[in-house]
C-alpha cells in the first residue's frame, strides 16, 4: 500500500495533534489536578498536629480547671489571714497585742524593708524588726513557739538574745521576721 | 474437479482494505488510549475531590477549635500563675524555719556551768539555706576550757541527728578575768564565743509538721 501526499501530511498532522493532546492532557489537565490535590493532602497533615495540640492544650486547661478550687483555697487561706489596710497600721499592733496575751509587754515593731519576691505575685514582702526590751527567756521561748505556730505566714530571718548586766534574770531580745501582704 | 471462479474478489478485497484501514485502526487505538486518559483523569478528579472535601472537614474542625485553644492557652497561663503563686505559699508556709526547737535544744544542752551572754541566729530568708548561730558566753569551773570544749561538743551531738552535717567551732576561747562564784566557790571563768552552723538541706524536717486532713 502506498500513501499519497496528501495522506502523509494528515498523518503528520494526525501525530503532531496526539502529541499535542497528550501535552495538553498531562501539563494541563492531570498535573495541576494532582498537584492541588497533593497540596490539599498536605495541608491536611500539617494542620493535623495543629488541631492535635490544640486538642491536647484544651484537655490540659480542663485539668488545671480542675485543680483550680484547690488552688484558690490555699490562695484565699492566704488572703484570709492578710487583714485590709496598710501593713504598717495593722501588723505593729498585731504584734504587740500577740505577745501582750503572752504576757510581754512593750513589745516595739518597726518596718525595716519592703520587697518584692517573683515567686508570689500578688504579694509583697515586708521586714519586720521586732524587739522585745525586757523578757525573761523561757517565757519568750514558749511566745516564739505560739508565734511561730499561729501566724504561718510569718517567716523569722533571725533572733538576736542578749543578757541584761543589771537584771540577770532578763533579757533584750530582737527578732526580724518577715511577713506577706497583699500588693 | 470443477473449476471455481470468484468473480467477486474485487469486491472482497476492497472489503478486506477497507477492514485493515490503518487509518481506522489508529483511531480506535488513539480512542481507546483517550478512553483510558479520561477514565484515569476522572479517577484524579474523585479522589481531588475526596481530598479537598477532607481539607474542608479538617479546616472547619481547626477553625472551630483554634479559639478555643486560644481561650485555653490564655487561662492556662492565668491557672499557672495562680497554682505557681499557690504553690510558693504553700512552700513557704510548710517549709519555714522554726526556731522554737532550736531555742529548746540550746536550752537542754547548757548546762548550769555556761551562762550564755548573747545568742545571734541568723538564717537567710533567700539563697543557701543555713541557720547559724553565734553564742557568746562564760564557762565557769575548776578547768573553765574544757567546760566550753564540752559545751561545742554537746552542741553539735544534740542537733547532729536532726541536722545532717553540723558544724560548732570557737571563735574565741579565753580565760576569765575574774573567778566567780559557782555552788559556794569560787571558781576560774573563761569566755568563749562558738558559731554553729545548722545546714538546712531538707527544711520540712526541722519543722513541725503541719497536721494532715483527714479524708
Amino acid at each position: 500500500m502506498k500513501l499519497g501526499k496528501e495522506e502523509i501530511q494528515k498523518i503528520v498532522l494526525g501525530v503532531l495533534l496526539f502529541f499535542g493532546l497528550v501535552y495538553s492532557y498531562f501539563n494541563l489537565l492531570l498535573g495541576p489536578l494532582v498537584a492541588h490535590t497533593e497540596l490539599n493532602r498536605r495541608s491536611i497533615n500539617g494542620l493535623q498536629p495543629v488541631i492535635d495540640a490544640n486538642k491536647a492544650q484544651i484537655a490540659r486547661t480542663k485539668e488545671l480547671e480542675a485543680q483550680a478550687p484547690k488552688v484558690q483555697m490555699v490562695v484565699r487561706q492566704v488572703n484570709a489571714m492578710i487583714p485590709e489596710g496598710a501593713p504598717v497600721a495593722w501588723f505593729p499592733t498585731r504584734m504587740a497585742e500577740f505577745f501582750k496575751r503572752q504576757g510581754i509587754d512593750h513589745v516595739t515593731t518597726r518596718l525595716n524593708s519592703e520587697s518584692a519576691d517573683g515567686r508570689y505575685k500578688a504579694y509583697r514582702k515586708l521586714t519586720w524588726g521586732v524587739d522585745v526590751p525586757k523578757v525573761e527567756f523561757l517565757h519568750f521561748a514558749s511566745a516564739l513557739a505560739a508565734l511561730e505556730n499561729e501566724e504561718p505566714l510569718i517567716e523569722i530571718n533571725s533572733v538576736q538574745i542578749d543578757a541584761s548586766r543589771d537584771e540577770v534574770d532578763t533579757q533584750h531580745i530582737l527578732i526580724t521576721l518577715n511577713n506577706l501582704v497583699r500588693k | 474437479m470443477a473449476l471455481h471462479l470468484n468473480l467477486y474478489h474485487e469486491i472482497q478485497k476492497t472489503k478486506a482494505l477497507k477492514r485493515r484501514d490503518p487509518l481506522k485502526i489508529s483511531m480506535f487505538i488513539l480512542g481507546s488510549i483517550a478512553a483510558c486518559f479520561a477514565l484515569y483523569y476522572f479517577f484524579q478528579l474523585l479522589n481531588y475531590h475526596g481530598v479537598a472535601e477532607e481539607l474542608d472537614k479538617v479546616k472547619t474542625q481547626n477553625d472551630k477549635i483554634a479559639p478555643l485553644a486560644k481561650a485555653a492557652k490564655k487561662r492556662e497561663d492565668v491557672l499557672t500563675i495562680r497554682k505557681k503563686s499557690s504553690d510558693a505559699l504553700a512552700d513557704r508556709i510548710e517549709n519555714r524555719f522554726y526556731w522554737a526547737p532550736i531555742l529548746e535544744q540550746f536550752l537542754k544542752t547548757v548546762p548550769r556551768n555556761v551562762q550564755i551572754t548573747r545568742f545571734n541566729g541568723d538564717v537567710p530568708p533567700d539563697g543557701l539555706r543555713r541557720c547559724t548561730i553565734i553564742l557568746d558566753g562564760l564557762a565557769a569551773g575548776t578547768d573553765a576550757r574544757k567546760v566550753a570544749e564540752d559545751l561545742r561538743t554537746a552542741i553539735a551531738d544534740a542537733f547532729n541527728p536532726k541536722y545532717k552535717g553540723v558544724t560548732s567551732t570557737f571563735r574565741t576561747l579565753e580565760d576569765g578575768i575574774e573567778p566567780v562564784v559557782f555552788d559556794g566557790k569560787p571558781v576560774p571563768t573563761a569566755t568563749f564565743s562558738i558559731v554553729v552552723q545548722i545546714p538546712l538541706v531538707d527544711a520540712s524536717a526541722s519543722a513541725t509538721p503541719p497536721p494532715r486532713k483527714r479524708k
